[in-house]
């Protein structure tokens, strides 16, 4: 014979599953939220892959032939430089087309960022931007340069084999990574997406990157 | 308050709380690339053409976005032409290609060349496409024309209607005299650089 259960224990029962129901439903969406906040001056196209240690894989760029921007980069000679001999701790990579709106839209909130950390004596030295165009030739990324006034080197990706290696399938992405002085590289930001905001995307970088520690030190 | 209630209550806070929160993540997508159809590899190109350089350029009126009608021969005399046909709307490569054209009307007005961007779309989507291509407020410098019916009528005659209803990808120019100078009937699956056109483009002054 089975007995018949307490009144009261129900009640709690019947709160259990509304309890649990709630949770279930807040689960997703608590993930969906920390992942489109972890980047809030991006308007993310895709989530960032996971940060981790991960290093900046090893590839290079003729050195450019402008004065200005071998001495932006510190890179001197002919030839071809790696993107670890780039003078700088912290490295801003935006990979962009000059066919992709987001990055049209985007390129005067990049511009802002370079000048504000031009504009500062403490950061200038200590970040540097560089973009890659993504299956642009080098007519291409001039026209983008110039349309837009962009101020960093810019340097083509025609066949898209840098950006395969950095794991880029969408455009614009930011990639932010510490070049040691040991050469050593230390990738610590990634996010697809358009730029909307340079000055709380500057704060992630000084942040996320540790330049803003260092100098509280 | 019950134990019941204040649980019952907690739950209905909860659950607010995730409309708003949800409200607050969509509001934050810039939504482009998530509305790109991914069409996946295509057979590279699948039509015959029939046309040849140095062929005089089949006429064609067809309706533009804005509400008015082209018709090629109008040009003629005044103009260079150049003819984009894209596949489709709302997919990958082609969503890139205008954009990029977009950036680059001072190379058409340097060569006297206006351009024609033609789908096998309707009007309403070619309107929705195009807007997101644009700041807002703004819009694309050069006309988008309608291929949807009869459908293809256009890409059939320039030999460029695949099997499947759409174009290729293709850029025709075409002199003031009407005579085509310059075919590129491009892999679908790739953007044309820009590099060619240029020079077909300086060719015409040549």
């Amino acid at each position: 014979m089975m007995s018949r259960p307490h009144p009261g224990h129900r009640i709690c029962k019947t709160h259990s599953v509304i309890v649990l129901f709630i949770l279930i439903l807040l689960f997703p969406f608590g993930c969906v939220s920390s992942e489109t906040k972890s980047s809030s001056v991006i308007s993310p196209t895709k989530p960032s892959p996971p940060q981790g240690k991960k290093t900046l894989p090893v590839f290079e760029f003729p050195v450019p032939q402008k004065t200005g921007e071998k001495n932006y980069l510190g890179v001197f000679g002919s030839g071809n430089f790696k993107v670890t001999q780039i003078s700088t701790p912290v490295l801003i990579i935006e990979i962009f087309s000059m066919y992709c709106p987001h990055c049209q839209r985007s390129a005067p909130f990049v511009n802002d960022l370079f000048q504000s950390i031009q504009g500062r004596t403490d950061l200038k030295q200590r970040i540097k931007i560089i973009g890659i165009g993504i299956g642009n030739s080098p007519y291409e990324v001039d026209l983008f340069k110039n349309k837009y006034g962009i101020l960093f080197p810019l340097f083509p990706d025609q066949d898209g084999t840098i950006s395969k290696m950095l794991g880029v399938s969408s455009t614009p992405t930011f990639i932010g990574a510490k070049i040691n002085r040991d050469g050593t590289t230390e990738q610590f930001y990634f996010t697809s997406g358009e730029l909307t905001d340079a000055a709380n995307f500057l704060s992630e970088i000084l942040n996320l990157s540790g330049l803003k520690q260092e100098d509280k030190q | 308050m019950s134990r019941g209630k204040y649980v019952l209550s907690l739950g209905l806070f909860s659950l607010l709380m995730v409309f708003l929160e949800t409200g607050n993540v969509y509001a934050q997508s810039s939504s482009f690339k998530d509305n790109i159809y991914s069409v996946g590899k295509l057979k590279p190109r699948d039509s015959v053409l029939t046309l040849k350089a140095g062929d005089s350029a089949p006429d064609f009126t067809l309706p533009v976005v804005d509400g008015a009608t082209i018709t090629l021969s109008q040009f003629r005399g005044k103009k260079n032409v150049v003819i984009s046909f894209v596949p489709a709307a709302w997919t990958p490569v082609c969503s890139d290609q205008w954009p990029g054209y977009n950036l680059v009307q001072g190379l058409f007005l340097k060569n006297d060349a206006i351009l024609l961007g033609i789908t096998v779309d309707n009007i309403p989507t070619l309107y929705s496409w195009t807007k997101q291509m644009c700041n807002t407020g703004e819009k694309l410098w050069f006309p988008v024309l309608s291929d949807f019916y009869p459908h293809g009528e256009v890409a059939s005659k320039y030999g460029v209607l695949r099997s499947n209803g759409v174009s290729e990808r293709a850029l025709f120019v075409i002199d003031k005299k009407g005579a085509i100078r310059y075919i590129d009937v491009h892999d679908i699956n790739q953007r044309p650089p820009l590099d060619a056109l240029r020079t077909a483009l300086e060719k015409l002054n040549q």
